[in-house]
């Protein structure tokens, strides 16, 4: 029997590598930024006089942070900067005329670029683990899930801001801003403030670093912590989908989903 | 009533409006049209910029939301449904935005493809026969930024067909492209598209594009549908009220401006022998008013004839008169 989704899955996957692997300079000028970023914060800080270099935790954690950083702001802009970029070149319209659904079409691109993203993700951890000598544990079946609660919020948060973009076209200072915010979010300090579990990345920062930095199974975290996750998760991502929506029938009510 | 519906019609749409409204205004870029298509029919969509062409191929593609009417596309109610219309239903919305500029001609048509739900492999045979029909062969692996925009627009064209739909609705389809492109593309429509007994709506400014291609036009103009009728009868309707008056000799130039203030567009030429005098009447009984003028001038009329008006100029006159 012909699958339809397993197709239009098929086809988003590989337009996704075709077009990362045709922006090469995109790619890696991407992991070079986010990578001298890292240079900047780490020596600079021990410049300060900071202890990052001797303080073994902060620094693993550090490199935890900006690895879910990284991933997040991949996630993010998938969303933020795609969505709008197919507004912009006049795809984002034969996008919505498939018969499967524009909401098919967003959710398989989610998927496809969690993938991705590894591309450029994986190289700029290695980076870092290398230049810190520090090298933190990858217990994969805690990680992955871990890590695809916590990037939610990043496309639920993508969601939000493409939905602006297609009604108001010159949002892109505001996409910038809002990826060095997502630093904020994941350097709250949750042991302190427990009610910063409920904003996005924060705990699941958290949660990733205790099973990279101390090792810890999913099986042994708390309970409550990981509901807490879960809801966090689906919380981003639901508000962010219902806010797209919205957007979008002002966009379709005011004609802008193709102009640019 | 929509004109000529009947249980072959495949696009119906009634008292389809559209109302933007701002702070300051209201526009009302579709004001309550309704028309029809039925299977297997070209037609031809004109109007002037800002006339409402765009915005309701957009509605009937469910991209605009209407401010009020109903569109059913082969029987499903777009407004509701736009998912399942978009079994039915394909477009090119802007020339040769509508592709992937990064990927190559043939992953374009894959790509396009997958969003019907079609596997690579389930549409090779398709792609192959698109690729030579379209004249793209030369350019399977090239990337849409590196192809000429009449190559783009063709593959625009190309990636909507690969859609395997019933519907084509193209909105200038050939705008921006040279003298020998347009001819291919129009050939193209004519030939290979009508062919496979696709129903298409084309909404363009290229008049012998239209007239080549379609059997039947819908004008619009402020929103407003002003003729809706084959194109064979059109150009009939104006031949019964077109007229060319001879006068030997030249006439002189008070002439001329009695004729324009008293016949809108009349045109007056000299052939060397005759003066020509093309009028548009739209009262056959005004042609006794050219007759007093001539006689109270003492002019000598060689001849009178009924002549076929350009499909261009009967488009410019409507859209003028209706203003």
């Amino acid at each position: 029997m012909r699958n339809r989704h397993l197709a239009l899955f098929w086809g988003i996957f590989r337009k996704e590598w075709i077009e990362l692997k045709r922006y090469p300079f995109n790619t890696i000028s991407g992991i070079i930024t986010v990578y001298f970023i890292f240079l900047l914060f780490f020596f600079g800080y021990n410049f300060l006089g900071g202890n990052l270099l001797s303080g073994a935790r902060t620094l693993e954690a550090f490199i935890v942070g900006f690895f879910i950083w990284t991933y997040a702001i991949g996630a993010y802009s998938t969303l933020a900067w795609g969505i709008t970029q197919e507004a912009r070149a006049g795809t984002l319209e034969q996008l919505y005329m498939t018969p499967l659904g524009y909401g098919t079409v967003a959710m398989y691109t989610i998927i496809a670029n969690f993938f991705w993203n590894l591309i450029w993700v994986v190289p700029i951890l290695l980076l870092m683990m290398i230049t810190t000598g520090r090298f933190l544990h990858f217990d994969l079946i805690t990680l992955i899930p871990l890590l695809i609660l916590t990037i939610a919020c990043g496309y639920g948060i993508g969601f939000i801001t493409a939905g602006l973009g297609l009604i108001f076209k010159k949002i892109q200072s505001f996409f910038q801003i809002l990826q060095f915010i997502f630093v904020g979010f994941i350097a709250l300090p949750v042991e302190k403030y427990p009610l910063f579990k409920f904003l996005p990345f924060t705990l699941g920062a958290k949660l990733i670093g205790k099973n990279m930095i101390d090792k810890t199974s999913i099986f042994q975290m708390n309970g409550v912590d990981l509901l807490i996750l879960l809801f966090v998760a689906f919380f981003y991502f639901g508000v962010g989908l219902i806010i797209f929506k919205l957007c979008e029938r002002i966009a379709k009510d005011k004609g802008l989903l193709g102009h640019y | 009533m929509i004109k000529n519906f009947n249980k072959n019609t495949i696009i119906y749409c009634e008292n389809l409006t559209k109302v933007y409204k701002n702070k300051k205004q209201e526009v009302r870029a579709i004001d309550g049209i309704s028309f029809g298509l039925k299977r297997g029919e070209i037609v031809g969509f004109l109007g002037p910029n800002g006339a409402g062409k765009t915005t309701t191929i957009k509605c009937l593609c469910r991209l605009i939301n209407p401010t009020q009417g109903r569109i059913f596309i082969d029987g499903v109610d777009v407004i509701k449904k736009p998912n399942f219309a978009y079994e039915k239903i394909s477009a090119v919305l802007e020339g040769n935005r509508n592709i992937y500029w990064r990927m190559s001609t043939k992953e374009n048509l894959e790509f396009f493809a997958s969003l019907m739900g079609y596997s690579p492999q389930e549409v090779r045979h398709r792609i192959d026969e698109l690729i030579e029909t379209f004249g793209l062969k030369e350019k399977i692996g090239t990337e849409a930024r590196f192809l000429s925009r009449g190559m783009q627009q063709k593959l625009a064209i190309a990636c909507a067909l690969i859609k395997d739909t019933g519907i084509l609705l193209l909105d200038e389809p050939t705008i921006g492209l040279d003298v020998e492109t347009t001819y291919e593309v129009k050939d193209l429509l004519k030939r290979k598209i009508a062919q496979k007994g696709k129903t298409v709506l084309l909404s363009s400014h290229n008049m012998r594009v239209v007239e080549d291609t379609c059997e039947r036009v819908i004008i619009i103009n402020n929103g407003k549908i002003i003729a809706d009728e084959e194109i064979k009868k059109l150009k009939e309707f104006f031949q019964v009220n077109s007229y060319r008056f001879e006068i030997a000799g030249r006439v002189d130039d008070r002439l001329k401006e009695e004729f324009s203030k008293k016949f809108l567009g009349a045109k007056l030429s000299f052939d060397g022998a005759n003066t020509l005098i093309d009028v548009d009447l739209k009262d056959s009984m005004k042609i006794y008013e050219v007759l007093e003028i001539f006689k109270a001038k003492n002019l000598r009329l060689s001849g009178i004839q009924n002549i076929e008006p350009d499909f261009e100029e009967i488009y410019l006159k409507l859209v003028k008169d209706e203003k």
